[in-house]
């Protein structure tokens, strides 16, 4: 068995007397796409937000590749290779949209030990991101010209740019069209076949569903499946909990 | 063009600069030149806090204090020529804008500004009871009469600030474009999103206090050479917290020429002020032009050209006419001081130009745009004492009267009554006063 990239153990939060993650602990191995489901509300971003140093847990852990992240701050953790699109899209508003991702590459992969990236190789591997989301035209637009959509794409570039060994995708299709979260599948595939691992959040069944190769489920805080897709379906605890809704 | 090309540049144009003014027979020139220059650094300082990472800091005063009370304590130990006191300057208040950074940058937005103030009622505190630097009292610091070669002191000063504005714009300028500038916008946008994308926003906002802090405190060296008495209260006046914040946001704060731009317009007003009307005064026509732009331009002179909307503000119809009133009130109060002071009112009759117009295009009647012509015009006659204080009066009372009916409109008719009244009665009491003074 190989060792786990990502390994959570026993992880919870509160915000004040709230629980919002209660107990979790989650491993994913290498290369693996996970799909994390639960209804509004029950602690999925907050679980993301701690396993990348966004939000600051009370107790368990979280390990990336075997190394404790506690105490590390969030940079370091993008550094390390863990990278995260945010739900409610959170772009640079005073760059264009190719500032905007031009940043992990200045941050992160220029940061990390080896050969560092001209400013030519940047430039061109931003326009490549961009133009890999959907976004080409739009390198010069700044967010405030974006529509939701676009700016969801400009956080999956953003996150993609960081050239991560896992990444989070938090709701990164909601609002696409039918034909968009092909796209995007399609794109989050072939990192995949690249050896990135994703962990997909979603409430379109349709695409984890398709997408993931394991599925867990969080409801009011509490982890309560975790298997392939075709076995949570059936299962009859998420189906009352979430999918019968 | 690139940044070091620019450095050369901009040495070449100091110098050009210096050489020019070596011309200038009138030894105030280099007075009043130095505290713009000194401005320009003070404001290009505090816009790398304040404008790249949007952390406002508020205590300014306390690290040009630092470099000024630095130098007075090597004065007192055994004396250093400027450039040497400007580095002490530079690495105290560096310091001390280091160690400032690592206790209040996890405190955000408001909070982090009242902890600068805080610090500088702190540092005040000290200074004031420190005696080896004076204390309360100050300390006189002898400056000498000329300088080898150059001739007079002060134009050596001059040259020195010259220098560092130089070394500290285009510093500012080559850190904007520079991967730490991009690191700075990013700490100012979203710092949540900053810390996702790799950036160590707590090493940057850092490395940003101790820069800022250091230029500040090289500002303050040469200070009490300049001024000759140094004691807290000048060290640490108000003038420098208020005018560090107000020039990079009149400029714009997003790049480096906004702080220059500021700079040079709000500091040459202000000597024009000091020298027109009084130094207290300053402040208040700071204030105004601060309320002004925060409200016409948010992104300052460089937003306004940069976004080709002059003309084009949305003012509300209550805000229009508090910004009337406001920037109609100096014009009243300078018109009380003579000739003199009409250039720095003239200011404010084109920022009212400036209002009327955009509100007049808003509701269609550009023609209000003939009140502030009318009044600019009627305020180059001189007037009397009283004047101001009658018009304030009426004004007031009739704008509050006229609110109600059609607010913009109203309050422009009633100036242009009161400015009418104003000459009137100006020209009454002028024909009076010299019968009563005669016995
Ligand atoms: N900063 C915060 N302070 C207080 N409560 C919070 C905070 N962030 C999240 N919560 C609460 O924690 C709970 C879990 O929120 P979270 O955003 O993790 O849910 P989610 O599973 O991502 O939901 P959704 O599907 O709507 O995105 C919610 O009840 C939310 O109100
Ligand atoms: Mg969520």
């Amino acid at each position: 068995m190989t060792s786990p990239l990502l390994d959570v153990e026993d992880l919870s939060k509160r915000f004040g007397g709230f629980v919002a993650v209660d107990g979790v602990s989650l491993s994913v191995k290498p290369g693996e796409r996970l799909g994390l489901i639960g209804p509004n509300g029950s602690g999925k971003s907050t679980l993301v937000n701690c396993i990348c140093g966004t939000l600051h847990h009370e107790s368990g852990s979280v390990r990336f590749e075997g190394r404790a992240l506690d105490g590390l701050p969030a940079h370091q953790r993008t550094r390390l290779g863990i990278a995260r699109s945010f739900q409610l899209p959170r772009p640079f508003t005073s760059m264009s949209v190719m500032e905007n991702v031009r940043i992990p590459l200045l941050y992160t992969v220029n940061a990390r030990p080896g050969p560092k990236q001209s400013a030519r190789a940047i430039e061109e591997r931003c326009a490549e991101l961009i133009q890999l989301v959907g976004l080409a035209g739009k390198a010069r637009k700044w967010p405030r010209d974006l529509t939701q959509v676009e700016m969801r794409k400009l956080e999956l570039a953003r996150a993609m740019a960081a050239e991560p060994k896992l990444l989070i995708a938090d709701e990164a299709m909601a609002g696409l069209s039918h034909s968009e979260i092909d796209d995007i599948l399609a794109l989050l595939m072939r990192l995949n076949e690249r050896g990135i691992t994703i962990i997909l959040i979603e409430h379109i069944m349709r695409a984890v569903m398709s997408f993931s190769q394991r599925v867990v489920v969080l409801v009011s805080a509490k982890k309560i499946a975790d298997a392939p897709p075709e076995r949570i379906i059936q299962d009859p605890e998420v189906v009352r909990a979430y999918l019968g809704q | 063009m690139r940044s070091p090309v620019f450095f050369v540049v901009a040495l070449v144009v100091g110098a050009v600069v210096f050489a020019a003014s070596r011309y200038v027979e009138n030894e105030y020139f280099f007075f009043a030149g130095y505290v713009v220059l000194q401005f320009i650094v003070l404001a290009t300082a505090w816009n790398i806090l304040g404008g790249y990472c949007g952390y406002v800091n508020f205590g300014s005063a306390a690290f040009f204090a630092l470099g000024a009370y630095a130098t007075v304590t090597i004065h007192k130990l055994y004396p250093m020529p400027i450039p040497v006191l400007m580095l002490v300057g530079g690495v105290v208040s560096g310091i001390v804008g280091f160690a400032t950074g690592y206790l209040t940058l996890r405190l955000r937005g408001a909070f982090f500004a009242i902890a600068t103030l805080a610090l500088a009622v702190v540092l005040q505190t000290l200074i004031i009871n420190w005696d080896f630097v004076g204390g309360a009292r100050g300390a006189y610091v002898i400056r000498p009469n000329s300088f080898p070669l150059l001739g007079s002191y002060i134009q050596y000063l001059f040259g020195m600030m010259l220098l560092l504005t130089v070394i500290s714009v285009a510093g500012a300028r080559a850190i904007e474009r520079s991967r730490l500038g991009y690191g700075f916008a990013t700490i100012r946008d979203d710092e949540l999103a900053a810390e996702a994308s790799g950036v160590p926003t707590l090493r940057l906002k850092l490395i940003a206090t101790t820069i800022s802090g250091a230029l500040m405190g090289m500002a303050g060296a040469p200070f009490p050479y300049y001024i000759g008495y140094v004691e807290p209260g000048t060290a640490f006046g108000l003038a420098y917290a208020v005018n560090s914040i107000a020039m990079p946001m009149i400029g714009g704060t997003t790049s480096w020429i906004g702080p220059v731009i500021g700079a040079i317009l709000l500091g040459t007003v202000q000597q024009v002020a000091t020298v027109t009307i009084s130094s207290a005064v300053n402040l208040l026509i700071v204030g105004i032009l601060l309320v002004d732009f925060v409200i016409i331009a948010p992104n300052g002179i460089v937003g306004l050209v940069r976004d080709r909307r002059i003309g084009s503000t949305t003012v509300e119809p209550t805000v229009f006419v508090l910004l009337y009133v406001l920037n109609l009130l100096p014009t009243i109060f300078l018109a009380k001081q003579g000739q003199a002071a009409q250039s720095i009112g003239l200011v404010f009759w084109a920022i009212l130009f400036f209002v009327t117009y955009a509100r007049g295009r808003m509701i269609g009647r550009v023609w209000l745009m003939v009140f502030p012509w009318i009044g600019a015009g009627l305020s180059l006659v001189p007037v009397t004492s009283e004047t101001p204080v009658v018009s304030t009066v009426v004004l007031w009372s009739q704008g509050v009267a006229w609110l109600a009916i059609d607010p913009p409109t109203a309050v422009l008719i009633v100036s242009l009554v009161i400015q009418v009244i104003g000459m009137i009665y100006g020209a009454a009491l002028e024909r009076r006063t010299p019968a009563m003074t005669t016995p």
